[in-house]
């Protein structure tokens, strides 16, 4: 192992640079969100406030919970994500791929869901039961079109695997500027809507309906973490997409300012996209996702076979 | 050289088993223990031990008979007898204590003649034999069948003998033509080499690879398999369809695709088609079973189409990969039947319904099925992701090389087999939630962890599947899979993609701790019952999690296919059966008994006769 790699784990772009950017672009978005609903929204920094204060608080488990999964559970999602961000963080600023490809990235994501369902359902709550239910099957939904939106920068870059070799692949063009890519970066979007939760696909928490689902007992740290890495996921997910699509961050002059906007936009279109509609049932998503989402993106690669 | 080494793996538990026909049960067990720990070591000295250069040639023992060369083998062969050895004595640490009592006795006498029977298969040189091995293993199968105890278990004997039996013919079929083809020349396997060009051999080449997708479980031969895994006995269920016969009929079809033909590129896309199909269909069916064992039984047959996805798509990368997911996919899938097997022993069910919440009576087993469940499901780092993401990327460089049009197909069917593996993951989260997790029914408060011998078995287990997702080059592809491959004249893989799973799991590890610290320094833990908004826990209100996929099964689109799946109009067999009494009936009909009918039909016949002449 080089000593750098804990160079790109634990500060950029992985632990401290995602993290933090993590808290800040929630509070963007709880900020944007409260304008759209009329109100003046929290304080700035009330998402550094809200995880500190959530480190202090009792840790409340269920007796008939299995301890040490409920425990363990949002500490694996924690630091599969910033694992992660640090992978793909690394093949975008430094242009430098270790651990893993697009393959190993892909089925990593799904541990984070693995991790909701195990931790949530072993308090035998029926609350978090249902939520684990809906958890496993939206990853369902959208995995189908995810795959598919992933092959298609795959087979543009002429069967480049690893991250930073997609990335090198769009020197001459970006994948965005072709019919393909920007077919595929649509559907990517409304696939990373749903695999982080968000509304309309917030089914799994539900809060009104079934009261968080899965993290519905949980307190303290462990919930301190598992709402740190659904906001990490507000880095990550933007991220993969750019970095697949949109050929990266450039930080020299005027790239820097062009990143920002670039990763802002994503954002900003998720959280419009949050703050437009209203939750949607499960099976109306599966029929989203399988019967419009998927074959939209199969037109992507089908294009993108060809050349388009 | 005629040396009686290779010959001891089939003669000792052959004799083993006939001597355990007249013995008490407890030196049956002694005597297949020995036995098997004898063969295990053989092995291992091979392997590690004496390391000895032309036993690792393959060149070291040829048995012949009359001028015939019987038994011989190679690094394929020696490998997959490993693995036959390794399972074998797991297996048997696990069903020291807690076999069904009626059916001890004859379980100790076929258990050597399985391990007999499949070892002959693998070492088998000569057509006649290799037939005659392979018939013994289907037969074991039959009787291993017989030995369950729920209804069916007759019926589903028959169903695996008919499906094994018909195959079986159309083998010697197989290889009867591949000798015609020949210029009838020998009938040692290791001289075959057909070239799939004409009619005839397209004929032998599937008449053969129909009994490697029999025995193996690949669609449309697999519907033997989930009823199998329901009926017999766990303990058959994890050694037979979960592990050897997955040996033997992906051994066989490795053998089918490198020497026995030379095959086109048309009969890789027919190859790689089936395997796709044999996933997705599988594990479709897999996701809205409620009775464990034939939940499992479906996986079996869905990763089998990951083996032949591999196997068949001509590409080295891949090629490793099948091989290694075929070794894979015994470790976990004996591991997770094994499992069950103990919630099943210590419950007295499988049905997932009347589960739930054990992941506190049974912890050890739980993490042993958490590593089996994850494995199957090509979590990262366990050795189920390791071999898939060979296989993808194999199928990736496969797909890099065709026309287009070909190029869509083969990356329709990748993308088939890796939603498979998102499938497969739902499946099992199901699968866990349902025997451990959730809420336990009040009548399951008292069970206890399973018995010690048991859960060595699963651990080691799960410790391979651990083993072989880090150290996946090291070990298995090094030491076991590339020499085949180099014996068999392919060129060894080179990755195209990236993964490095111990530096993965190292950094891993580094944040874990580190977020561990921080609960440990913060934690300020207080026990408390489950808040359901001041309703009381009741019973009720129990989610078992066998109904979370209702809504993809009451899909318009999907519903039709599962109905029509439930009552078996996919089901080769059923079909078959059906058909063939339709056209009994209809001959039934033409016999009522009517004297002036039956002279009719003779005058008829006679005239009919003449013409023709």
């Amino acid at each position: 192992m080089r000593p750098e790699y804990l160079f790109y784990l634990l500060v950029f772009p992985g632990l401290l640079f995602t993290g933090t950017l993590g808290l800040v672009v929630g509070c963007v978005d709880r900020k944007v969100s409260a304008r759209f609903q009329f109100r003046v929204g929290p304080p700035f920094l009330q998402n550094f406030n809200d995880f500190f204060k959530l480190l202090g608080k009792e840790t409340i488990i269920t007796k008939e919970a299995v301890a040490s999964l409920f425990i363990s559970a949002p500490f694996i999602a924690f630091s599969m994500i910033v694992l992660v961000s640090a992978m793909i963080g690394t093949a975008m600023f430094f242009g430098v791929s270790f651990g893993g490809d697009v393959i190993v990235v892909m089925y990593l994501l799904m541990l984070y869901s693995v991790m909701v369902i195990l931790g949530g359902a072993c308090t035998g709550n029926v609350y978090s039961s249902i939520g684990a239910g809906r958890e496993i099957k939206l990853l369902l939904a959208d995995e189908l079109a995810f795959i598919l939106v992933l092959l298609v920068p795959i087979v543009k870059s002429g069967y480049v695997l690893s991250l930073d070799g997609i990335l090198a692949a769009q020197q001459d063009g970006l994948f965005i500027g072709s019919a393909s890519g920007i077919i595929a970066f649509i559907v990517g979007i409304l696939c990373i809507q749903a695999k982080m939760t968000l509304t309309p696909f917030d089914i799994p928490e539900a809060e009104t309906e079934i009261v968080d689902g899965p993290f519905m007992e949980y307190s303290g740290p462990p919930l301190a973490f598992w709402k740190l890495s659904h906001l990490m996921m507000w880095v990550t997910f933007p991220f993969l997409l750019i970095l697949l699509f949109w050929g990266g961050f450039n930080l020299s002059g005027l790239g820097i300012l062009w990143a920002i906007l670039k990763y802002l936009l994503i954002v900003v279109v998720m959280i419009i996209i949050k703050n437009t509609n209203p939750r949607v049932r499960i099976d109306t998503a599966l029929n989203f996702f399988w019967k419009y989402a998927t074959p939209l993106a199969l037109i992507a690669l089908i294009l993108a076979v060809l050349g388009a | 050289m005629n040396s009686p080494f290779i010959l001891l793996f089939v003669a000792v538990p052959a004799i083993v088993a006939l001597v355990n026909l007249f013995l008490p049960v407890l030196l049956r067990k002694l005597l297949n223990l020995l036995s098997s720990l004898f063969l295990l070591y053989s092995m291992i000295d091979v392997f590690f031990i004496s390391k000895s250069a032309e036993l690792l040639r393959g060149d070291f023992g040829a048995i012949t008979i009359w001028g015939q060369e019987i038994f011989s083998v190679d690094q394929m062969s020696l490998f997959t007898l490993f693995f036959i050895q390794i399972l074998a004595v797991i297996i048997l640490i696990y069903s020291l204590k807690g076999v069904q009592a009626d059916a001890q006795k004859s379980f100790y006498a076929l258990f050597p003649l399985t391990i007999a029977a499949c070892n002959g298969v693998i070492l088998s040189d000569h057509a006649i034999s290799f037939v005659v091995f392979w018939g013994l293993s289907g037969m074991t199968l039959f009787l291993f069948a017989l030995l369950g105890r729920t209804k069916e278990s007759p019926a589903t004997a028959v169903k695996t003998i008919l499906i094994m039996g018909g195959t079986d013919a159309l083998l010697v079929m197989g290889l009867a033509l591949m000798w015609v083809l020949q210029g009838q020349a020998s009938w040692a396997l290791s001289a075959l080499n057909t070239p799939v060009t004409d009619g005839l051999s397209w004929l032998a080449f599937f008449l053969v690879l129909s009994a490697a997708f029999a025995k193996a479980g690949g669609f449309p031969l697999h519907t033997w398999l989930p009823d199998f895994s329901r009926d017999a006995q766990v303990e058959s269920a994890a050694l037979l369809p979960a592990s050897l016969d997955k040996l033997l009929g992906i051994y066989l079809l490795a053998r089918i695709v490198t020497t026995w033909f030379t095959i086109s590129f048309i009969l890789n896309l027919i190859l790689m088609t089936l395997g796709a199909i044999t996933v997705i269909t599988a594990v479709m069916m897999a996701m809205n079973q409620h009775n464990g064992r034939r939940l499992l039984g479906y996986h079996a047959v869905s990763q089998v189409g990951y083996m032949i996805l591999g196997i068949g798509s001509g590409n080295p990368v891949a090629f490793a990969g099948g091989l290694f997911h075929m070794i894979n996919n015994t470790i976990y899938k004996s591991n997770l039947f094994l499992t069950l097997g103990s919630v099943e022993k210590q419950t007295g069910t499988n049905e997932l319904d009347d589960l739930g919440g054990l992941a506190r009576n049974m912890p050890i087993t739980f993490i042993m099925a958490l590593v089996g469940a994850l494995s199957i499901s090509g979590i990262p780092p366990f050795n189920g992701f390791f071999s898939k993401w060979m296989i993808y990327q194999g199928v990736l460089e496969t797909a890099k090389t065709a026309a287009p049009g070909y190029q869509l197909w083969i990356l329709v069917c990748l993308i088939l087999a890796i939603f498979g593996s998102a499938l497969t993951l739902a499946s099992f989260m199901k699968f866990l939630h349902a025997i451990y997790l959730g809420k336990r029914p009040e009548k399951l408060k008292d069970i206890k962890e399973t018995s010690a011998n048991q859960w060595i078995a699963t651990g080691a287990l799960a410790v391979l599947c651990l083993i072989f997702g880090l150290a996946a080059v090291a070990v298995p592809l090094k030491i076991f899979i590339y020499p085949a491959m180099a014996n068999a004249g392919l060129e060894l893989p080179a990755f195209s993609g990236l993964y490095q799973p111990i530096l993965l799991l190292a950094l891993f590890l580094i944040i874990f701790a580190l977020g561990m610290i921080i609960y440990v320094i913060t934690k300020n833990v207080r026990p408390d019952e489950i808040y359901l908004g001041g309703m009381a826990p009741l019973e009720k209100f129990r989610i078992v999690g066998t109904a979370f996929y209702n809504e993809i099964r009451n899909m318009r689109g999907l519903k039709g296919v599962y109905d029509a799946a439930d009552k078996q109009a996919f089901d080769a067999y059923a079909v078959g059966e059906k058909s063939s009494l339709a056209l009994s009936r209809l001959f039934q009909k033409a016999h009522p008994g009517l004297l002036q009918l039956y002279v009719l039909f003779i005058v008829i016949g006679v005239v009919v006769f003449l013409i023709v002449l």
